[in-house]
């Protein structure tokens, strides 16, 4: 145990905590694949305390305070039995047997030990520098709670065949019981870093803020909880004594401000979310493919609606999960193909449902609709030119029948043929939300736009 | 943690840039799916020109969302014929 704890002690007094946050992974490096096996069997559960206590308190090499001993010796014999857990089921797995609480004692145990770290950060036993330990610890008992309530929800499923209406209810009440528990772990932390009165910067748990508001976030959609998520932004706001946004890592700025878009955008808040969005993308690592692609996922429904813009068949090229789900209803929107993009609409339902973005994206049709009534009016043609006029002169016809308005919705639309005031109706519509400028009028049957941009923003 | 899952980490490994990796997402292969959340980085801190774009790059992510004012196009070719018909009636 003396030896297995010499790379702590060592990264300890340098004060590097990257190295003792891999002192406490609940993996073994790569370059070092046996080390959880090593680690466990340097002890056994009666001799694991006396062990680490004096390979942490009564070694010479350790310049720990006595205090601070006696809390990384907690934090180590709680880390140990957790390791235990993890290479039970390891190898119950490597042997085709996972049994029922497997990774439920798992989460018991990395939460004993994450409970630890959090205590003894808050009571001062342990410096502020070691926020690192706590965060990164969180983040794995994140991923093992929702790996608990999965087998917690499997083990309920075979246990509780039998029918009954009792059953659901206990499940559905049940079903993320872990990860819930976690939430207020993560709550606490995020309090102990958000609150931090520590006035030298350098040495605050205020660094530890943005990377447990992610933690909050990760696991509050995950819980469908997402008004709590609210609370975390609000607070932050609310919180005028944080060191310059610009300072904390990347990873740390690009996740949040994802989340925080995301959240914007679900409350249709869509030019903060776009602003957000469009930090978070142009902040985030080039090869990390999957975060850019959910960034865009929001990004392009939002662009929608605040620039009218689509993606670019280049950007979509490069995603093909979302050239996918976008690419046939971005190409109906610009071709104005009505018919095509609410059968697109109907394709992708489940998907756009699931991300939230069905909503957004249903009213891209009024752009597809103010297309097809900007081809309308492009096929009209021109004046004929008068005495006098040249070329440069000539300008588009802008009084225009209805009821080319009518056959030219009829063409694009599916469906029953859409009635004359409908279309009317239609048309008025586009006048209201600024898409086309102009005015119907009844009397004649006609409709009027106007001379100098009847559809603003396209250059006609 | 068995051989295997140790060389496939390895790989992940080289890409890390700074040695500040954190050992996260090694997660073994019975990752669970969560298709929409933000995935961990594989390294906490990175400068503006490692990042996705450099500011100004961002010109041929987005076009407008209408055609070009090319009317040779099959919908408005189909459109002007049937604008005929209904002139001539």
């Amino acid at each position: 145990m003396q030896a297995a704890l010499e790379p702590f002690l060592q990264a300890h007094a340098d004060e590097v905590s990257w190295v003792v946050v891999a002192q406490l992974s609940p993996f073994a490096p790569p370059e070092n694949p046996g080390r959880l096996y090593d680690f466990y069997r340097a002890s056994n559960e009666h001799q694991i305390e006396n062990e680490v206590r004096s390979a942490l308190k009564y070694n010479r090499n350790s310049r720990l305070s006595n205090k601070e001993a006696g809390a990384w010796m907690e934090i180590f014999v709680a880390y140990w039995r957790a390791v235990g857990f993890i290479l039970r089921a390891e190898e119950a797995r490597n042997q085709g047997r996972i049994e029922d609480r497997q990774f439920v004692d798992i989460y018991d145990a990395w939460k004993t030990m994450t409970d630890l770290i959090v205590r003894h950060i808050s009571n001062g036993s342990l410096p502020n520098w070691t926020i690192v330990c706590m965060y990164v610890t969180a983040n794995h008992l994140r991923r093992f709670a929702i790996r608990a309530d999965e087998q917690l929800a499997q083990s309920k499923s075979n246990v509780t065949f039998s029918p009954g209406f009792g059953d659901d209810i206990v499940s559905t009440v049940a079903r993320n019981e872990k990860l819930e528990e976690a939430a207020r772990v993560f709550n606490k932390m995020f309090a102990l870093c958000l609150g931090d009165r520590n006035p030298d910067m350098r040495e605050s748990r205020k660094w530890g803020t943005y990377y447990v508001a992610n933690l909050l976030f990760k696991t509050y959609f995950k819980l469908k909880n997402v008004s709590l998520s609210k609370n975390v932004v609000r607070s932050i706001e609310a919180q005028n004594d944080l060191p310059d946004f610009k300072v904390y890592p990347a990873a740390h700025r690009t996740t949040y401000k994802y989340y925080v878009g995301v959240l914007a955008f679900l409350q249709e808040d869509y030019t903060k979310a776009e602003s957000c969005l469009t930090d978070a993308w142009n902040m985030c690592l080039p090869d990390s493919m999957k975060n850019q692609e959910l960034i865009l996922t929001y990004l392009i429904p939002c662009r929608l609606i605040t620039k009218h813009n689509i993606p670019t068949q280049t950007l979509l090229a490069s995603y093909p999960g979302l050239k996918r789900i976008f690419g046939p209803l971005v190409s109906c929107i610009k071709s104005g193909d009505l018919a095509g993009f609410d059968a697109a609409l109907l394709a992708g339902e489940d998907t756009f449902v699931k991300r939230r973005i069905y909503l957004t994206l249903e009213r891209g049709r009024d752009i597809a609709l103010r297309n097809l009534l900007r081809k309308t009016f492009l096929a009209e043609g021109f004046e004929d030119l008068k005495e006098g006029q040249s070329e440069l002169d000539r300008i588009r016809k802008t009084r225009i029948p209805l009821s080319h308005f009518v056959v030219a919705l009829r063409l694009r639309s599916s469906g029953q043929a859409l009635e004359d005031d409908e279309v009317e109706c239609l048309l008025a519509n586009m006048i209201y939300k600024g898409l086309m400028k102009g005015y119907i009028s009844r009397e004649h049957s006609m409709v009027v736009l106007n001379k100098k941009g009847a559809f603003p923003g396209t250059g006609v | 943690m068995s051989a295997q899952q140790g060389s496939a980490a390895t790989t992940k490994a080289a890409d890390t840039k700074n040695g500040e990796q954190t050992p996260k997402d090694q997660k073994p292969a019975t990752q669970l799916e969560e298709d929409d959340e933000f995935e961990d980085f594989p390294i906490e801190d990175w400068t503006e020109d490692d990042a996705q774009l450099p500011a100004g790059g961002n010109n041929h992510l987005w076009e407008e969302s209408w055609d070009d004012d090319d009317t040779s196009d099959d919908f408005s070719v189909q459109l002007r014929e049937e604008l005929k018909k209904l002139g001539q009636k």
